[in-house]
């Protein structure tokens, strides 16, 4: 089997590459996430940027604004809606509609199709967070990422947890139907995790310690502390690899209040909000 | 095995190379045992087929010589390859197209083609393929927006994109209408001029008799005729079915006891005796001779299909006493 193989390498890059300009024509004529993860963030962006009174510092959030707090939850969502629901209901579908089968029959495995989802829902990722920043900073003076390293890194360890939790779903979702299921029970939690429905600053103590352990809460802290200026590591000796749980406990603007760290969020507001 | 025809024996003694071996093939699923014991072997540039009733384990076998599935016994050899151990070379060199796979909705003709042509190391001209099967016009067409009988000459067109040296086509006629069935058995026979054998999996003897050079007629997941598609059309020709009512019951054995007689149904209130030579007047004189009145006795044509039903059925009969019935 050796030798094949190895001759055929080169075939095997143009059939990946096949696959992904594939799967980017198919989200683009069927754009039923496309949309939502893309738009829908960058929607919420502008409108809460508009509200004077929501990008104001205020004391309720440690002393930086809402939209400021808001944007890292915003990037949670958008990895949700591509990790959550769009990569397990479109690998399911294509269970279901007998595309895997088909290209089961053939030289690459259909596994390279799901590497393929993958890849295309990444760059999704991608450019929504990029149009988050961008119009963010260009309309509503919203700081790009001081720790723009620990930000790349914590959005990419957010990514491997959504998309993780994604691609479990579509190991064993027969059909879309069963896929949206059981993305959209575990999509509430989540999103009240990410700070969806009110800052995670303002839960008190039992809420705010599961949040820090919740993917999605993981993932805002660590994205709010990178943003902000915090490094995720940097504030906590203990601390001295980048894991998730390492970032989860770090950035103590989440959780643990105002109270502890007042120069953090003082700091934090004057970065971010006009 | 008790059931072993003759003729496989014959088959095995062909002098052509043969291009899949199967030997004793089995697999079941949990309880239900999909294939018992299938054995044959194919031989190159021929049109094989693989015919049976819908869940006779025709679909199962093809599934194990695609490398799809794992047998739990029996041994494979397909160009000298085991399907497990070398499927990457084995879809190399095998085209396959199976039952309820398909394509996204919204990828276009043109763009599909390109894409497996991309999976092959040694591609077909696409272009080529698409003329030959008459699907340059469709070549911006969605998915979604083919015909049944484009959708069927699209996935020979990927069933060949890759010049395989085997074709393996799964009931590629089954939903089309009489008009598009021609048409694609036609285009199987151009396929197999150029050089490709052809594995084809079928339930309608009719397919099997037009195309194939020879047939394993499967049946419970055991291999109960091979050979020419005559042999099986032969025995066709002179089975006879004869519908009636009768004024009371005639117990089957008495029918069944007579030599022209090879099956007898009830469907509902009516009896079909299935059999052959003079069988109208023998059956009516069996039910005279009980001192019954046969009545509304109606010959049926006797079709292709019944017939292959009347086999399989005369196999299931036959399955403890051993042999097929000729």
């Amino acid at each position: 089997m050796s030798a094949p193989v190895a001759a055929s390498l080169p075939s095997r890059r143009r059939a990946y590459r096949m696959l992904v300009l594939t799967e980017l024509r198919q989200a683009w004529r069927t754009p039923v996430y496309l949309i939502p993860a893309v738009g829908l963030p960058v929607l919420l962006l502008v409108v809460f940027g508009s509200i004077p009174s929501l990008t104001q510092p205020s004391k309720t959030f440690g002393g930086i604004s809402f939209f400021t707090i808001y944007t890292p939850t915003l990037m949670v969502l958008v990895l949700m809606l591509l990790g959550l629901l769009s990569l397990p209901s479109q690998m399911a579908s294509y269970r279901e509609q007998g595309v895997l089968r088909r290209m089961s029959t053939t030289p690459v495995p259909a596994s390279a199709l799901l590497g393929a989802q993958v890849a295309v829902n990444i760059l999704f990722a991608v450019v929504s967070i990029a149009l988050i920043l961008g119009v963010g900073a260009g309309a509503f003076n919203l700081a790009l990422p001081v720790q723009f390293g620990w930000f790349v890194l914590s959005l990419a360890l957010a990514v491997a947890a959504m998309f993780g939790i994604g691609l479990c779903i579509a190991a064993f979702a027969a059909s879309p139907r069963v896929s949206n299921v059981i993305a959209g029970a575990l999509f509430y939690p989540l999103a009240f995790f990410s700070g969806m429905y009110g800052p995670l600053t303002v839960y008190p103590g039992v809420v705010g310690r599961i949040a820090k352990w919740a993917p999605t809460g993981a993932a805002f802290n660590a994205l709010h502390a990178s943003l902000g200026g915090t490094s995720p590591a940097g504030r906590r000796s203990g601390c001295s690899s980048p894991t998730r749980s390492c970032s989860a406990q770090s950035p103590s603007v989440g959780s643990a209040g105002t109270s502890s760290d007042p120069t953090a969020g003082a700091e934090t507001s004057s970065l971010c909000s006009r | 095995m008790a059931a072993t025809p003759d003729n496989v024996l014959e088959d095995r003694q062909a002098p052509m190379p043969a291009v899949i071996a199967v030997e004793h093939l089995h697999k079941a699923y949990g309880a239900t045992v999909a294939v018992d014991d299938v054995s044959f072997s194919v031989r190159a540039g021929e049109i094989f087929g693989v015919l049976g009733r819908n869940g006779a384990g025709k679909t199962t076998t093809v599934e194990c010589l695609s490398g799809l599935r794992v047998p739990d016994g029996g041994s494979l050899d397909v160009l000298g390859l085991d399907p497990q151990e070398d499927r990457r070379e084995l879809h190399e060199r095998v085209g396959v197209q199976l039952q309820q796979s398909a394509l996204p909705p919204k990828i276009r003709v043109g763009e599909a083609v390109e894409l497996y042509a991309s999976f092959y190391r040694r591609p077909a001209d696409g272009d080529r393929l698409l003329g030959v099967l008459g699907l340059d016009t469709k070549r911006g067409s969605y998915f979604r927006d083919l015909s049944g009988g484009q959708k069927q000459r699209l996935s020979i067109v990927l069933a060949l994109i890759g010049q395989p040296e085997i074709a393996i086509l799964d009931e590629l006629t089954t939903g089309l209408d009489p008009e598009a069935r021609r048409e694609t058995w036609g285009l199987i026979e151009d396929v197999r001029d150029s050089g490709v054998t052809i594995v084809l999996v079928t339930h309608l003897m009719e397919e099997a008799e037009r195309l194939c050079d020879r047939v394993a007629l499967i049946d419970h997941g055991k291999v109960i005729a091979l050979g020419p598609p005559t042999h099986l059309g032969e025995q066709a020709a002179t089975s006879k079915r004869v519908r009636l009512r009768a004024s009371d019951q005639l117990p089957d054995e008495v029918l069944e006891a007579l030599p022209e007689v090879s099956a007898v149904e009830h469907h509902g209130p009516d009896l079909v005796v299935i059999g052959s030579g003079n069988l109208v007047t023998v059956v009516v004189l069996a039910f005279d001779r009980a001192g019954l009145v046969a009545e509304d006795v109606r010959t049926e044509t006797s079709t292709l299909e019944d017939a292959f039903l009347a086999l399989t059925d005369a196999a299931d009969a036959d399955a403890t006493a051993g042999g097929l019935k000729r």
